[in-house]
């Protein structure tokens, strides 16, 4: 067993699982997981934003929530207010998330460590206490229900997202595009400049790369991933509130990210799944459920303090390495935390 | 009019004192061990709820103002030998440990107090007269406390032999080290310190806010403010800060609604961060 051989069988299970889910589940246990993994998919990509500033950039944002409700919040006046349908309900939420994401980037980037956190969280609780406060519109903390649109129509067929099976697919294609666009950016010229200035910004800037200027665009793409989660977040539960655009939802994507594993393409979906999967099963059982998940987190940075994926990719070179004298040294898809 | 404006100046000037006593654990937590300590919001309020259990077994209030910095010292010192040592002042890493430990905290609380928020009384009951209106007689005196708190703390700094090698690992930890200072034991002193300072900002506070197992939710963000705006590192900024930007917020509520109050003080702080993320006070003090 190489690396390799190892890396593409895991793929393959993990695409063949997440392909068969709306019929491998039903059979296996309840139709209830179906849609808590459709949950997963869509909070993890929540915390690939966080992770893309953080583990790409360097910069640690405590305020991704204010993003992801923007994009929820677009999406549901849209539907709600504006009478709009689907798609542009949806291009709604995700504009005016970029847009946020543009306002507070040209502010917030130009600080950097603490003070760019603090300052992502300040600009997300001002606009939590504006959206708790606007209550007419947004509905406040209590948030506001709407009735779906259809997605598509062909004729005379109608396909909604009320259909669990369509709407698990609908996300899991939205959600697969946006980390395929992200792992695209990571290994572009411009995610090297990313990587150049998480590691050291000041050699970065001295061999010519514009580092505010790049900061910019990691905070507006990492925007663009939370907007497009509270979207989908919001058609999910036909429903946006202000509880949503909290710092501890912000600080649930960090926490997530570095238990799965800061700087890595799949980190954040681990963490995520981790940690939901654990709710979901231990809520039902025991009313203290949060005593294990505190406990977890504590345990996972003691002893992974890289993250489950950066354990696995530990083991994996460590692999790798007794292999070495036979096979000639080969690069990593995923980059080094 | 002019009373309301007195009244809320007055409860955000003794709401900052308190603040100030909070922001000064996470201060020092944060410049000695570099640890963002995402559960200092809730170390105030084990505070709060230690306050209130020790009322309710001996029927005296004021036991609370001991049991609550010395048992919030216990516990923090036990919290940094178990939890906070192990990852090496790693301060992504110290997010992730004290989110759980503040989930921890707040479920530990709610098993054991319950999640139903209750009011205490105030051990001095009564009103007084000043400058024209009627003022609660426990703020004043929860005010006179903080002081006499802070006071204390900085004579702890200055004059005590864990006050002084406090300074000296935060200054050069390698020369303090050479020096024969046990920093791992200074690093578990000053969390427990951290911790009783704000479990004591909470017995003191008890009285006037509500005894709740999310308490700390709420005073995190503005310990941080208080922190940041008043430079990190810079104690008696941190003090000044709090003590600012509670009555600056005081100010505003006399006029407008608290949401609105909280806005302005958090664009206050944008600003702050914008044109001064060195603090307010840089340059008054060192």
């Amino acid at each position: 067993m190489t690396r390799r051989s190892i890396e593409i069988g895991m793929a393959v299970s993990a695409a063949t699982f997440l392909i068969s889910v709306p019929w491998l589940i039903p059979a296996l246990t309840d139709n209830f997981w179906v849609s808590v993994i459709t949950e997963i998919l869509i909070w993890s990509l929540f915390a690939a934003s966080a992770n893309l500033l953080f583990g790409y950039v360097g910069l640690l944002s405590f305020g991704q929530a204010l993003y992801f409700g923007f994009g929820m919040y677009g999406v549901a006046l849209g539907i709600d207010h504006l009478g709009l349908s689907f798609w542009p309900a949806f291009g709604l939420g995700i504009v005016s998330a970029i847009a946020m994401a543009l306002v507070s980037g040209v502010f917030a980037v130009r600080l950097s460590w603490h003070y760019f956190a603090i300052i992502t969280v300040v600009f997300s609780l001002i606009f939590y206490f504006l959206a708790v406060s606007m209550k007419p519109l947004t509905g406040g903390d209590d948030g506001i229900n709407f009735s779906l649109p259809p997605v598509f129509r062909f004729g005379g067929s109608i396909w909604s997202l009320t259909d669990p099976t369509f709407q698990y697919f609908f996300v899991l294609a939205v959600v697969s595009l946006c980390f395929f666009l992200m792992y695209r950016v990571i290994n572009s010229p411009l995610g090297k400049g990313f990587l150049a200035i998480r590691d050291n910004d000041l050699r970065a800037s001295l061999i010519g790369l514009n580092v505010y200027v790049l900061r910019l665009i990691a905070f507006v793409m990492a925007g663009f991933l939370a907007g497009v989660s509270g979207a989908l977040f919001a058609f999910f539960g036909r429903y946006a509130s202000a509880s949503y655009m909290f710092y501890q939802v912000s600080g649930e994507a960090v926490v997530w990210t570095i238990v799965g594993g800061a700087g890595t393409m799949f980190g954040p979906l681990v963490g995520t799944t981790l940690f939901i999967v654990i709710r979901e099963i231990v809520s039902s059982h025991w009313e203290h459920h949060s005593l294990i998940v505190g406990l977890l987190a504590i345990l996972a940075v003691i002893f992974a303090p890289k993250g489950i994926v950066g354990l696995w990719n530990g083991w994996m070179t460590r692999l790798g390495e007794r292999d070495a004298a036979s096979a000639p040294p080969r690069l990593t898809l995923q980059a080094e935390p | 009019m002019r009373d309301t404006v007195l009244l809320l100046a007055m409860n955000g000037l003794i709401w900052g004192l308190i603040i100030a006593l909070i922001a000064l654990g996470l201060s020092v937590i944060f410049g000695l061990l570099d640890i963002i300590n995402i559960a200092h919001g809730d170390f105030f309020m084990v505070g709060t709820v230690l306050a209130w259990f020790s009322l309710s077994a001996t029927g005296n209030f004021w036991i609370g103002f001991i049991v609550a910095p010395v048992i919030g010292f216990v516990i923090g010192a036990i919290i940094q030998r178990l939890v906070i040592q192990p990852i090496h002042g790693a301060a992504a890493l110290s997010i992730v440990a004290t989110f759980g430990l503040s989930l921890i905290l707040q479920e530990t609380v709610r098993i054991t107090f319950g999640a139903t928020p209750r009011r205490m009384l105030a051990p001095i009951q009564g009103t007084v007269p000043l400058f024209g209106i009627d003022y609660e007689i426990y703020r004043l005196f929860a005010a006179g406390i903080a002081l006499v708190a802070l006071a204390g703390f900085f004579l702890f700094l200055q004059h005590t032999k864990l006050g002084i090698w406090m300074r000296a690992v935060r200054h050069d930890r390698e020369t303090a080290v050479a020096m024969g200072i046990p920093a791992q034991r200074v690093y578990v002193m000053t969390f427990g310190v951290g911790f009783a300072l704000a479990a004591f900002g909470g017995a003191v506070a008890a009285p006037i806010t509500t005894v709740d197992f999310r308490g700390g939710v709420d005073v995190l963000p503005f310990c941080f403010m208080a922190v940041i705006i008043g430079g990190l590192g810079n104690l008696a900024g941190t003090v000044a800060a709090a003590v600012l930007l509670a009555f600056l917020e005081g100010l505003v509520q006399s006029v407008a609604d608290p949401t609105v109050a909280r806005i302005s003080s958090l664009v206050l702080m944008s600003a702050v961060l914008l044109l001064r993320p060195q603090g307010l006070f840089k340059g008054f003090t060192r």
